[in-house]
């Protein structure tokens, strides 16, 4: 019988297998912009996107017409988008909000997975990944960028295009506050020390987007990173074999210093922020995470300063998905998620954030009004204690370096790591 | 009536002889019927997964200047066997996982066959106690002593809180003993001596005392009678825990996960895992066939040295006894350590989960920390980021209701698809058909969990022939489980099958009484105990399944499992151990329920593999 079975998997996997390879091999564009897929035009047409939108966009009929669609269909890489969901349905009562909390790695496959099948069932795409979303999603027009014009002059260019950001997060590195009275480092490369050996954690980079971005930002700048080596040591920095420069130098270091990788940001957070630890490690990990000391009781504190860079910024993009069912249900949650056009410069927003008036105000905003994140408005005021935000300097996300290099620096680690 | 009409007339005419056949051959249809949908859920994968691996991959488009979406290439299997990346995508990860599945293997088989051997062929007290207890660690998923283990030897090298035993001796575990291989292979083994003991103590039930004294009469010394009695008759069940140990425990991936990653210990399911994370499908295949030859190799090796197909029965209608060996003075002691032994395996774990979810903040056991909030407390943003107590949690009811949902419809489904393969296996023997039909629904089997979730999610991520795009669906969820689960109910079907006569059913197939009603009247009450210890078996494995589910799960189809990693990943300790225990006590419900209901049969399904 397991003869038989050996068999039969044998001659089917090549008579299958070679008739595959041939069927396949369909081609597609992976970088610049590509034409229209048939339909899109119509769609466009119909749902006035892209360049059949109106100036100014009509946002009752839009209203009106969301409420005849009745549904909209979220896809999203952040868990908190049930709070977003929870406070739309109750500001446009009418209107159901199906999202699928997917992460970003997933958020993109699905839809890719969709697209191409010709299955049109998300309406809103919204994730991180910035090299995917970019040059996979928006390049292959599997979504189309709306940004509502209740609030479109007050962001800035690069936030909204060429595709909109609905908020900003960051990579930032954490110490004990309890354990230390004042941040343990001064410059980045301090954690490629024997001091550190073993006392940096980061979360693994095949399971967070995010914290990939993140290195892969400090690796793009590999400039700024030899001379803040140069202005820790006084030296210039010698490379290892076969690593190309000072960013790929400092994953290296790190790697090889016994970095720590967790498979949760959950457990980085609370690696260096639980309480009563005697030589507690730093942690690279989500700058949101510092509302852990809040509802866990952590003790985390920003390191700041720390030569050459504080945080990482990478943004969460928002966009139309292509063919959406229901786009005007689609262009008010857009507006939603962007907070209400009400709120200026001086408004004051009291906490609880996600109730009464503050909600009101902060509408799709309300679950990511925490110091760790930031409205790419530039009208949105601070939260309590987010002031932090605009101290910390920090280096943007580039979708062009995450889509060409960002795979060579996956191999890197994953290479040194094993190591 | 030239030579090409004659011709065309006994194609026509056999053809005919066919239809009329098939149609008065129930179980003829079936097989033909099984075997299309199997070749297509179990083959078809393989092949597509092969034909993926053999072709350039989304990602590779990124890396490899000049590749085109599809087209044929080397690339992938150069890249995990001969490149720069080699040892530590493949070779590390590839010896991690021998490591692991030797290791655990050779731990599970000691302890179970030591257990069987007591249990079955000894004097010791309280035997049927033993009997029906020492099998509960197969009802927990594999990872929970995984999960009871960090609680426990936790060192500071994840930093965070202290594990249990540093906080009361004052005493740090070192690296090797807290995380990778050591732990790893305690863990799983103590989880996977439940499968051998239940193969071990099947086979020893059956080996009758006569054989054994027969050996003695001729003067043999009690050792020889062991070598060359009882062992070659254990030998098959030997063979059987041996391959369902090691592949199994190659192929796992909650335990490595929780263990492996703080000290970089990868294998091949957490690499394949971090691979398809990556969106690299690619490395993921490749590392996929690797686990799934293994699994081949593993299963052909034994066929050759066991020599007999897996179901291995000496029972026979002459005199039969079983006549136990005398322990003498070490009757008592040898009993407690026993005991001693269960409480490690399963209750200390249980408890000690169940307490942390008693603390306010993880890893103080002073009095003051106690709390009931993770169980029946309110939300509270102060705690555990506002997730509300878990009798109050609509988020984990609604787990439990999946959970329950995918382990009773797999059951149900696999139960009679079981039934029905049975059948039609047993009423086509020696035909060609038949063995076909039996190697195609025993071919899940050489699919390491982790490797066929990830090619069902390649599979079924858009729509594939008939079936429209099922990923994020809970129906992908239910396909899955039920055809990993096929080789295990196909078997207990078939031996439930051997067990009627086909006169049985002809006598009634002459009176005109159609097959329907024959199957319903006839076939089904005679093996309805089989059929049920077929379906606790699965819904046992639905239940606890983690590894081969957790790539296809979105947060909309949760079951338990998921849900406890989930937790965990987050952070939120209490509430990945009170899920824990829900899950626990609902599987040795179940499982009670119908041992008490409906006989005594649980889990003796399982021998039947």
């Amino acid at each position: 019988m397991i003869k038989r079975l050996f068999t039969i998997l044998i001659l089917l996997t090549f008579t299958g297998g070679i008739a595959l390879v041939f069927a396949a091999g369909k081609k597609e564009s992976t970088a610049g912009k590509s034409a229209y897929p048939p339909g899109m035009e119509k769609w466009l047409k119909e749902a006035k996107l892209g360049p059949y939108q109106e100036h100014p966009q009509n946002w009752k009929e839009i209203e009106a017409k969301a409420k005849e669609e009745g549904e909209v269909v979220v896809y999203s890489s952040s868990s908190r988008i049930a709070k977003v969901a929870g406070l739309f349905e109750k500001t446009y009562p009418g209107i159901k909000v199906k999202y699928f909390d997917l992460g970003s790695v997933k958020s993109v496959e699905k839809t890719v997975a969709e697209q191409k099948a010709d299955l049109y069932n998300a309406d809103i795409v919204t994730t991180g990944g910035s090299g995917q979303v970019i040059h996979k999603l928006l390049d292959n027009h599997m979504i189309v960028n709306f940004v509502p014009d209740t609030v479109g002059d007050r962001i800035p260019k690069k936030y909204k295009e060429p595709l909109l950001i609905r908020i900003n997060e960051a990579i930032v590195f954490y110490y004990n506050t309890e354990a230390y009275s004042e941040p343990p480092i001064k410059n980045i490369w301090e954690l490629t020390t024997p001091k550190w050996k073993g006392k940096v954690v980061t979360k693994d980079i095949n399971a967070s987007l995010s914290v990939f971005m993140g290195f892969a930002t400090i690796v793009q700048h590999a400039k700024e990173m030899a001379e803040a080596y140069k202005r820790m040591t006084g030296k210039n920095i010698v490379l290892h074999d076969g690593v190309p420069d000072a960013g790929y130098e400092f994953v290296y270091r790190l790697l090889h210093n016994d970095l720590i990788i967790l498979k949760s940001g959950g457990k980085v957070a609370a690696a260096s922020g639980k309480r009563g630890q005697e030589n507690p490690p730093i942690s690279i990990i989500y700058f949101t995470y510092l509302r852990y000391n809040d509802s866990k009781k952590y003790a985390n504190g920003v390191i700041t300063p720390l030569d050459p860079v504080e945080k990482l910024v990478y943004p969460t993009y928002t966009a139309i998905a292509r063919q959406a069912p229901h786009p005007n249900a689609a262009k008010l949650f857009t507006a939603f998620e962007m907070g209400s056009p009400k709120i200026t410069k001086d408004t004051v927003i009291e906490p609880p954030y996600t109730k009464g008036k503050s909600a009101e105000l902060l509408q799709g905003l309300a679950p990511y009004y925490d110091p760790g994140s930031a409205s790419p408005r530039a009208d949105v005021p601070k939260p309590r204690g987010g002031e932090i935000w605009d101290e910390l300097k920090g280096w943007d996300v580039d979708p062009d370096f995450m889509w060409y290099e960002a795979p060579k620096l996956q191999d890197f680690w994953t290479q040194q790591a094993a190591k | 009536m030239n030579e090409a009409v004659r011709a065309k007339s006994t194609i026509i005419t056999k053809l005919k002889y066919q239809l009329i056949r098939i149609r008065y051959r129930t179980d003829i249809l079936l097989s033909l019927i099984f075997i299309v949908i199997f070749s297509f859920l179990v083959l078809f994968p393989l092949v597509k997964i092969i034909v993926n691996s053999l072709t350039y991959q989304d990602y590779d488009l990124r890396l490899v200047r000049n590749a085109r979406l599809g087209a044929f290439t080397g690339y992938h299997y150069i890249r995990v066997f001969a490149s720069s990346l080699s040892y530590s995508i493949f070779i590390k990860p590839f010896i991690n996982s021998l490591l692991v599945g030797f290791g655990v293997t050779i731990v599970a088989m000691i302890l179970g066959s030591l257990l069987a051997w007591v249990i079955v062929r000894t004097d010791i007290p309280w035997k049927r106690f033993f009997d029906s207890v020492i099998v509960i660690p197969y009802m927990m998923p594999s990872w929970v002593i995984a999960l009871a283990w960090l609680i426990i030897f936790k060192n500071d090298r994840i930093a965070g809180e202290k594990g249990m035993f540093s906080y009361f001796f004052g005493i740090t575990p070192p690296d090797w003993f807290s995380y990778g291989l050591f732990p790893i292979i305690v863990c799983l083994g103590l989880h996977y001596y439940s499968y051998s003991y239940l193969l071990i103590s099947g086979a020893l039930k059956t080996v009758n005392s006569e054989l054994e004294e027969a050996g003695f009469i001729a003067g043999l010394k009690k050792s020889t009678v062991l070598r060359k009695i009882t062992f070659p008759i254990v030998l098959p069940a030997l063979g059987s825990s041996f391959v369902l140990t090691f592949t199994r425990s190659m192929g796992t991936f909650g335990t490595p996960a929780l263990l492996g990653l703080p000290v970089r210990f990868f294998n091949l399911p957490t690499r394949i895992y971090a691979s398809i994370n990556s969106n690299n499908t690619g490395d993921a295949y490749v590392l996929a066939l690797v686990l799934v030859v293994l699994a081949g190799i593993t299963i052909y090796i034994n066929s050759r040295i066991v020599g007999v197909r897996k179901s291995f029965v000496t029972m026979a209608g002459k005199g039969f006894r079983n006549r136990p060996n005398a322990l003498g003075v070490w009757r008592y002691p040898l009993a407690f350590l026993i005991i001693f032994f269960l409480i490690i395996v399963f209750l200390l774990p249980l408890l000690l989960l169940l307490w942390d979810t008693f603390l306010l903040y993880p890893g103080d056991y002073s009095i003051s920390n106690l709390t009931t909030h993770f169980w029946v407390g309110k939300s509270n943003f102060k705690i555990a980021s506002g997730e509300p107590g878990i009798f109050r949690n609509p988020g984990i009811w609604n787990g439990v209701w999946n959970s329950v949902r995918l382990g009773v419809l797999a059951a149900l489904i696999n139960g009679f698809l079981g039934l029905f393969i049975g059948y039609a296996v047993v009423r086509n023997r020696g035909t060609r058909l038949s063995k076909s039909l039996e190697a195609v629904s025993f071919a899940p089997y050489v699919f390491p969990s982790i490797a066929m979730g990830a090619i069902y999610l390649g599979m079924f991520a858009r729509p594939f022939g008939p079936i429209p795009a099922l990923y994020g669906t809970f129906t992908l969820l239910v396909l899955i489980v039920v055809v990993k689960n096929m080789p295990f109910s196909s078997r207990s079907g078939i031996s439930a099958m051997l067990q009627i006569d086909k006169s049985l059913e002809e006598s009634a197939g002459i009176q005109g009484i159609p097959w329907f009603k024959r199957f319903r009247k006839i076939i089904f009450p005679l093996t309805a105990s089989g059929f049920l210890s077929g379906m606790i078996l699965t819904f046992i494995t639905a239940m606890r399944e983690l590894s081969l589910i957790i790539l296809l799960v979105t947060p909309n189809t949760r079951v338990l499992t998921t849900m406890i990693f989930a937790y965990e990943d987050q952070e939120e300790i209490q509430h990945a151990n009170g899920v824990t225990i829900i899950l626990i006590t609902l599987i040795v419900l179940a499982n009670f329920i119908v041992r008490k209901f409906f006989g005594n049969k649980g889990l003796t399904g399982l021998k039947e593999t």
